[in-house]
């Protein structure tokens, strides 16, 4: 268990040519002790790259890491205290499953009663209590990931647990009951857990702090709230949530008002500085709801279509050029006609060159 | 459709058979034959085609004085310059399979995959190349004719192909398995000795298994290289013919001769059908 900073790290994979493409731009970082994080990004955005500078697998071009403090950038592998998880199963064919779980523990000369301990206790966690003794190579494809879990979780001394996408192949209902039991691992022994997905409700689910990436970049790290209420750019808005963003490009007016389809949405960014020039309005869908008795920032609409999918219904919705989507409760009546729609000024973001302003 | 199946499938099988297992029967009748039952025609049961005698045996373990041609002390020397060698190249050929497999090595435009052709290109020139620079190496060190002489050269044989196929092997062992290994807490070594080498154990014995059956079988090089002092079971075996071909004993020593490489296919066989071959990753 350790803080963990990333200090002004960056990384190359051809640091030697003329033109080197960085799989990382250069970034700082803190990772307190005992947090859940998530680094959520599409892939290849060098989610993977990050995690292998944290175990030392890669060496980072530039920039240090400090684990308690203490730099360990050119410690090895061997030597950090890191337990990490890849995305396909990793087990050591040749042993049993009790093996595998104890091999991190026998590796560092735990002794034997405590071994035992922690591997039974490990197992009963997971569910492998009734495998332990069969050869690890005789399971099935989840099974043998919950035993890289395992051994990810068997030594309560880590700095931190990196998984690396860890639930891609467990079933979805094994999934749901593994990331709680990793959220009760955490709260427990208080590990650092960092998590890389690219699914974004496995992030929200599971961290209490999200770092997005896009091509190299932190683009934004905070709670899954702020993320969803105050996206960063553009991309996070477009990334995180589901159905995306509404973003409407525009330019602004007077009174901190953005001009949509000739209607004012007035917010609450000051943007006297900013008259005249294009920016992006940007709402999610959630605080879009039909207009009941407002009478500001309402927008006439066209409803194109209305899904109904099972907790919400999803209004997709046409005024003008723009498509606006809203997502409503299912109860709510939507009327066939005159269809008026309320985006809260508190919601709206307001971006330029994509960043929020 | 299916029964024509059937038949097909047992048929070629029965033929295959009769293809393998002739010689040795062949082999196994002859040796029991004096020179009136093999030059007097076609015979194959024994008592009632041909009397059975023991002479062709004999003469393998009889002392040249009595007439016959020792061949159990080159027997040994075989097995020991074949296993010796053998145990060696494999040793070398997996460190260095290993290394060129993880590691990158570059030195001008030489690389990874150059170095291991330079090792397998060892075996595409043809060995009477090698046989006067080998001749003239081991005469200046004075191994010409010993045993330690054999096993420096069968070791120069035999390591490529131990690289060549433990470097295909290494490569299809994930990168995953070491990284887990190091995070684990090994170092390199253990994670190489305590984790990938147990998971390539099939990879070893087929290695294993060739080096074994090239060196058994290598008759040039010890022919070449050896006189009077050391003499391998192929040589002795060849020397065994005259004017008059003993087929009996020629029969009875090259039965002698396959039979360690047919224990060693048992054994391999054995583990295969195991399924230890198969699975060994994912």
């Amino acid at each position: 268990m350790a803080k963990i900073d990333l200090s002004n790290i960056s990384h190359s994979y051809n640091p030697n040519d003329p033109n080197p493409v960085y799989a990382l731009n250069p970034f700082s970082m803190t990772w307190e002790n005992g947090n859940r994080y998530a680094i959520l990004g599409p892939s290849g955005c060098g989610k993977t790259t990050m995690l292998n500078i944290v175990s030392g697998l890669v060496r980072p071009s530039a920039g240090r890491i400090l684990f308690d403090n203490k730099d360990v950038t050119d410690l090895k592998t061997e030597d950090r205290n890191i337990a990490q998880v890849f995305q396909f199963p990793v087990i050591y064919n040749t042993m049993t499953v009790y093996e595998n779980l104890a091999f991190p523990l026998k590796c560092r000369d735990f002794s034997k009663s405590k071994t035992n301990e922690r591997v039974n206790s490990v197992a009963e966690t997971l569910n492998l209590k009734s495998f332990l003794n069969s050869p690890a190579r005789k399971l099935t494809a989840d099974q043998k990931q919950l035993i890289s879990l395992g051994r990810g979780l068997v030594r309560e001394d880590v700095a931190a647990v990196l998984m690396d996408e860890p639930l891609t192949v467990i079933d979805p209902d094994l999934k749901f009951r593994l990331r709680r039991n990793l959220k009760e691992i955490n709260e427990e022994y208080k590990t650092t857990l960092v998590y890389v997905t690219h699914d974004q409700n496995e992030a929200m689910t599971f961290a209490d702090n999200i770092i997005v990436m896009s091509e190299g970049e932190v683009v934004q790290t905070g709670s899954p709230k702020e993320l969803f209420e105050r996206p960063n750019t553009t991309f996070v808005g477009y990334f995180i949530g589901s159905p995306a963003m509404n973003l409407f490009e525009s330019e602004a007016s007077s009174n901190d008002s953005v001009k949509i389809n000739n209607t004012l949405i007035k917010t609450n960014t000051n943007l006297s500085n900013l008259k005249n020039k294009n920016i992006k309005l940007g709402i999610r869908s959630e605080f879009i709801k039909i207009a009941q008795n407002q009478n500001e920032n309402l927008v006439e609409v066209n409803v194109e279509k209305v899904e109904d999918l099972g907790n919400y219904k999803l209004i997709t919705a046409k005024m003008g050029d723009f498509t606006i989507k809203s997502k409503v409760t299912r109860e709510t009546e939507i009327p066939t006609q005159n269809v008026k729609l309320h985006i809260p000024a508190e919601k709206c973001c307001v971006y330029e060159d994509n960043k929020l302003i | 459709m299916n029964k024509l199946y059937i038949f097909l499938k047992y048929f070629f099988i029965v033929v295959w058979t009769v293809f393998v297992v002739a010689p040795f029967l062949w082999a196994l009748t002859t040796s029991f034959k004096d020179f009136q039952s093999v030059n007097g025609g076609v015979t194959y049961i024994p008592w009632v085609d041909f009397e059975p005698n023991l002479e062709g045996w004999k003469v393998l373990i009889k002392s040249p004085a009595k007439g016959g041609v020792d061949i159990i002390e080159p027997y040994f020397n075989s097995l020991f310059v074949t296993c010796t060698a053998s145990l060696i190249s494999i040793i070398l050929g997996t460190l260095s399979a290993y290394a060129l497999s993880r590691y990158t090595f570059k030195a001008g435009f030489v690389k990874n995959n150059d170095i291991t052709f330079f090792f397998i290109s060892q075996r595409i020139m043809p060995p009477i190349v090698l046989s006067i620079p080998f001749f003239l190496f081991l005469s200046s060190i004075n191994l010409l004719d010993s045993l330690t002489g054999l096993i420096v050269v069968y070791i120069v044989l035999l390591m490529p192909i131990a690289v060549w196929i433990m470097v295909d092997f290494f490569n299809k062992v994930p990168r995953e398995i070491d990284e887990t290994a190091l995070i684990d807490g090994c170092n390199p070594y253990q994670a190489f000795l305590k984790v990938v080498l147990p998971n390539s154990i099939p990879g070893l014995i087929v290695a294993g298994m060739f080096c074994i059956i090239f060196g058994w079988i290598d008759f040039f090089f010890a022919f070449i290289l050896t006189f009077t002092e050391v003499q391998l079971l192929p040589v002795k075996i060849v020397a065994l013919n005259s004017s008059v071909t003993p087929w009996w004993s020629l029969s009875a020593s090259a039965l002698v001769s396959v039979a360690p490489l047919i224990i060693v296919a048992f054994i391999v066989e054995r583990y295969l059908s195991k399924g230890n071959l198969s699975g060994a990753i994912k």
